[in-house]
């Protein structure tokens, strides 16, 4: 997926994706939002993440480590551990080609509802799609939970996620006592 | 006989406490129940047992200030330890207290349940996971959700605690069997129930009330009565109950 520079409007740190899908819906941006894992232990955790939005709902969804689009793109740029995030601005007329690739769009709601587990964020980004999107609830929920789908079907990710949490299990263990109270 | 379930999740919302409190009060119908408010910074199972005026908590147990008889309360066919919500309380309150409070209430019911604190970043936010015998993981079909259960999963059986199931809860939409199967895979207990997302939960909630005592018919409080059924109960050594709990450590790696 090629996407003309857009202008960027804020880069930061975030610990987890949440925020930036509620900024972007709060201020209506037109444009993209890439997403860069900080915590390079995760397998997945190569390549970026991209989210396009029009006036502040996303569109599409694509990832360039896996080269997938649509509600996988989503499962795979989540990772447990904190993001890079930077919002771009764009035109509409730029984002236009991208936006017509079907297989690349995901339902307006599920970036906040399974990317982010904020099903009140996702309720206000139906409401604020435009006619012609799938808004209600009902009508996205054929492939509503294909983004938690294709997190679940990624073993290793999800083998790294145990992995790192045992090791940390392991390792607080000691640090909090729990070993010898 | 005593078991000793730690209700728990790694991200908060999950509707945690809706279902410790629905859970016991399903298993109520077969067993001497005990409800535990183990959330000693962010306690809210008092205000979901009507119990938001009582004086005495698990805080000043935890402060050594009370006895463990003086904070339980007999509610809704079920013995209910609630924790205080006040800063004062939570500073003064010693957390590794609670292996005692768990051990003393074991003597005396069959299934102790612990309202876990949806984080796993201290040594009270764990305690709970590492004095109990199995986890009940509440997820929610989100990424973050079943990302944070598979962490509790791990930290529960890295500390010697087995997994009881997985319960799924406020699902709002249709396909949860394909998403509940595919993450049933990675855990060790089977899932228990998908409770569907309910107005009912708040409005309980908002009276102050269990949900299954305040609309015992709706389609969510028939599905925790479901999750409870699949809950098969077992007997720890009985002999020896109190230094179970007392005694809780995590055992070595082999």
């Amino acid at each position: 997926m090629r996407l003309p520079q857009g202008r960027l409007l804020k880069s930061r740190v975030v610990s987890d994706p949440r925020e930036p899908l509620a900024e972007m819906l709060d201020r209506r941006v037109t444009g993209y939002a890439v997403f860069e894992p900080q915590d390079s232990l995760l397998l997945d955790a190569d390549g970026r993440g991209v989210v396009t939005f029009t006036d502040g709902v996303p569109v599409v969804a694509y990832h360039t480590g896996s080269d997938r689009g649509g509600p996988p793109a989503l499962a795979d740029l989540a990772v447990p551990g904190p993001y890079h995030v930077s919002i771009f601005e764009l035109d509409a007329a730029d984002l236009a080609p991208v936006h017509d690739v079907e297989e690349l769009c995901v339902p307006p709601g599920m970036p906040a509802e399974r990317l982010a587990g904020d099903p009140a964020l996702a309720d206000s980004t139906r409401r604020a799609a435009p006619a012609g999107r799938p808004t209600a609830a009902g009508a996205e929920s054929a492939d509503d939970h294909g983004a938690v789908e294709a997190f679940l079907e990624d073993e290793e990710k999800i083998s790294a996620i145990r992995e790192q949490a045992r090791q940390e299990a392991k390792q607080r263990a000691a640090e909090w006592g729990l070993n010898d109270t | 006989m005593v078991e000793v379930f730690a209700v728990a999740s790694g991200k908060g919302g999950t509707g945690k406490t809706t279902s410790t409190v629905a859970l016991g009060m399903a298993l109520a119908e077969r067993y001497d129940v005990t409800v535990v408010d183990a959330d000693t910074g962010m306690a809210n199972l008092l205000f979901h047992a009507g119990l938001s005026e009582v004086e005495t908590t698990l805080h000043d147990v935890l402060a050594d200030s009370a006895a463990v008889a003086d904070a339980t309360y007999d509610r809704f066919g079920m013995t209910v330890v609630p924790c205080g919500t006040s800063l004062e309380g939570f500073r003064d309150a010693d957390p590794s207290r609670l292996r005692e409070v768990v051990a003393t209430l074991a003597a005396d019911t069959d299934v102790i349940l612990l309202d876990s604190p949806p984080a796993l970043d201290s040594r009270a936010a764990v305690l709970p996971v590492v004095i109990a015998d199995r986890a009940v993981v509440v997820l929610q079909p989100t990424i973050p959700a079943i990302s944070d259960g598979l962490k509790v999963q791990e930290y529960a059986t890295s500390y010697g605690t087995d997994v009881a199931g997985i319960l799924f809860n406020k699902v709002r939409e249709d396909g949860i069997e394909s998403v509940a199967e595919k993450t049933e895979r990675y855990f060790d207990g089977p899932t228990l129930e998908a409770v569907p997302e309910s107005e009912r939960a708040r409005e309980a909630r908002r009276a102050g009330r269990p949900l299954l005592a305040h609309a015992p018919d709706c389609e969510a409080a028939a599905a925790y009565r479901r999750a409870a059924d699949s809950l098969s109960v077992r007997d720890g050594p009985s002999d020896d109950v109190a230094d179970r709990f007392r005694s809780a450590v995590i055992p070595e790696p082999p």
